[in-house]
């Protein structure tokens, strides 16, 4: 918390709205890169890529956090094996759990008490409860306080697993203006094509650097298992189309689903694999990107 | 929002806000810089809750409170769901060469996550150093089975 006292004593409300992102800038000036993954449609693999970008990174020695900003489909926690671990408050703000090769990780999950609560904002009572605009301004705030008041420490990179539909990728620009830049994730259907494209509007509209195009769940791998999920157009020609760099595409291996789900990114154990080759060459070109 | 005085074609200036006993409703007053016409706009409960959705204080509250605590907001709002830990105070506990040993048979990419865990546990529990026992009791305490 850089001027507690500033906001403590300020009777301006807008005075107050401008020292907390004030507060964010502060605390994001100490992480030399903040980058985005996002999509705008759900059930691609944001999180898992996340993940597994972060941990591929880690092994590259850089310094890594990740913020899940999906506050109703946490699962950064769970994909990097940090759930469990509870928040621990420091006077210098909120301190990240730690997961596997110590990335550290920030996410609504290490706030909630066991596996069947949900993300239930206290009813204010009144009307206030039951608007769309107050809960909207509730879940901007719980992403401005994850960003202001997480301890990170130094880190290199800082991933942000953004949620699915455009909403929330606005109000990190706001929150964060000087973002590094955003990855954009698909997978290879017409579906996916359709929202990502939306998506990648809503965001160059908004002025956000967009580093590329990556194409997730590119057929299936290990290569006895050769049918395709998918048949859409090629990634590459669809990065052309939303006029994206083509940074690659990261092929299906159920093993990505397993050891992520257990909590150990596929890519710290099968680095040798295709999938685990592709998503180290993505954290490489990430850092050229950057 | 900005308010113009009509006689003096000025924008109001914000003076102070100031919410009622019970906090459902907040009146934000703002002056004429040229004439000094005051006037209060009053917000209902709704709008005052929206208001305090942005995690900002208002009216008394923002007058001679504690400084906000990291994350107030989300802690605050999750009441009951959100488990918290007091920051462990104890000296650095010392790591035994046996318990060095142990955890240096794990994976590499948990070493670091599992010594923060249990030199937390230590220091919460104030253990001097980390032998294999005390690994054992806060693996069982942690949840950590196979860690």
């Amino acid at each position: 918390m850089s001027d507690p006292q500033e906001t403590n004593h300020n009777p301006d409300v807008l005075g107050q709205v401008l020292a907390q992102r004030g507060r964010v800038a502060t605390r994001l000036a100490r992480l030399k890169s903040v980058i985005a993954v996002m999509s705008g449609k759900g059930g691609v693999g944001k999180s898992a890529l996340t993940a597994n970008l972060a941990a591929a990174l880690a092994m590259q020695g850089r310094a890594v956090g990740v913020l899940d900003a999906d506050l109703h489909g946490a699962s950064a926690a769970a994909m990097l094996g940090a759930r469990g671990q509870r928040i621990v408050v420091e006077a210098e703000g909120v301190r990240p759990a730690v997961g596997v090769a110590d990335i550290r990780v920030m996410s609504m999950d290490l706030f909630l008490d066991d596996d069947n609560a949900a993300v239930n904002w206290r009813h204010p009572g009144g009307l206030a409860a039951d608007t769309f605009v107050w809960r909207g301004a509730m879940e901007a705030n719980a992403l401005r306080e994850f960003l202001s008041d997480t301890a990170w420490g130094e880190l290199d990179y800082l991933l942000i697993d953004m949620p699915p539909g455009a909403d929330r990728f606005e109000t990190l620009l706001r929150l964060v203006p000087d973002l590094s830049g955003a990855l954009v994730v698909t997978i290879p259907s017409q579906v996916s094509h359709l929202i990502v494209r939306r998506a990648i509007s809503a965001a160059r509209q908004a002025q956000a650097r967009l580093l590329g195009l990556v194409e997730n769940m590119a057929g299936l791998t290990p290569a006895e298992v050769t049918d395709e999920l998918f048949r859409g157009r090629p990634g590459e020609a669809f990065a052309a189309e939303v006029a994206l760099p083509y940074l690659g595409q990261v092929p299906f291996d159920p093993r990505l689903a397993r050891t992520t789900d257990a909590g150990r990114p596929f890519v710290l154990e099968h680095a040798d694999t295709t999938a685990g080759r592709a998503i180290t060459a993505l954290a490489k070109q990430l850092e050229a990107l950057i | 929002m900005k308010f113009l005085c009509n006689d003096c074609q000025e924008v109001m200036e914000f003076v102070d806000n100031k919410a009622s006993a019970d906090g459902g409703s907040m009146a934000i007053e703002y002056c004429c810089p040229s004439c000094s016409r005051a006037i209060s706009m009053v917000t209902n409960p709704g709008e005052t809750q929206v208001v305090r959705s942005l995690g900002v204080t208002i009216g008394h509250e923002a007058l001679g409170s504690a400084p906000p605590q990291p994350m107030a907001m989300i802690r605050d709002a999750l009441a009951g769901q959100a488990p918290t830990t007091p920051a462990p105070t104890g000296p650095e506990p010392v790591w035994t060469e046996a318990a060095l040993k142990r955890l240096s048979a794990a994976p590499s990419f948990v070493q670091g996550m599992v010594h923060r865990l249990y030199t937390d546990y230590a220091r919460q529990h104030g253990y001097p150093e980390i032998t294999p026992a005390i690994m054992n009791e806060a693996r069982e305490k942690l949840g950590m089975m196979g860690m």
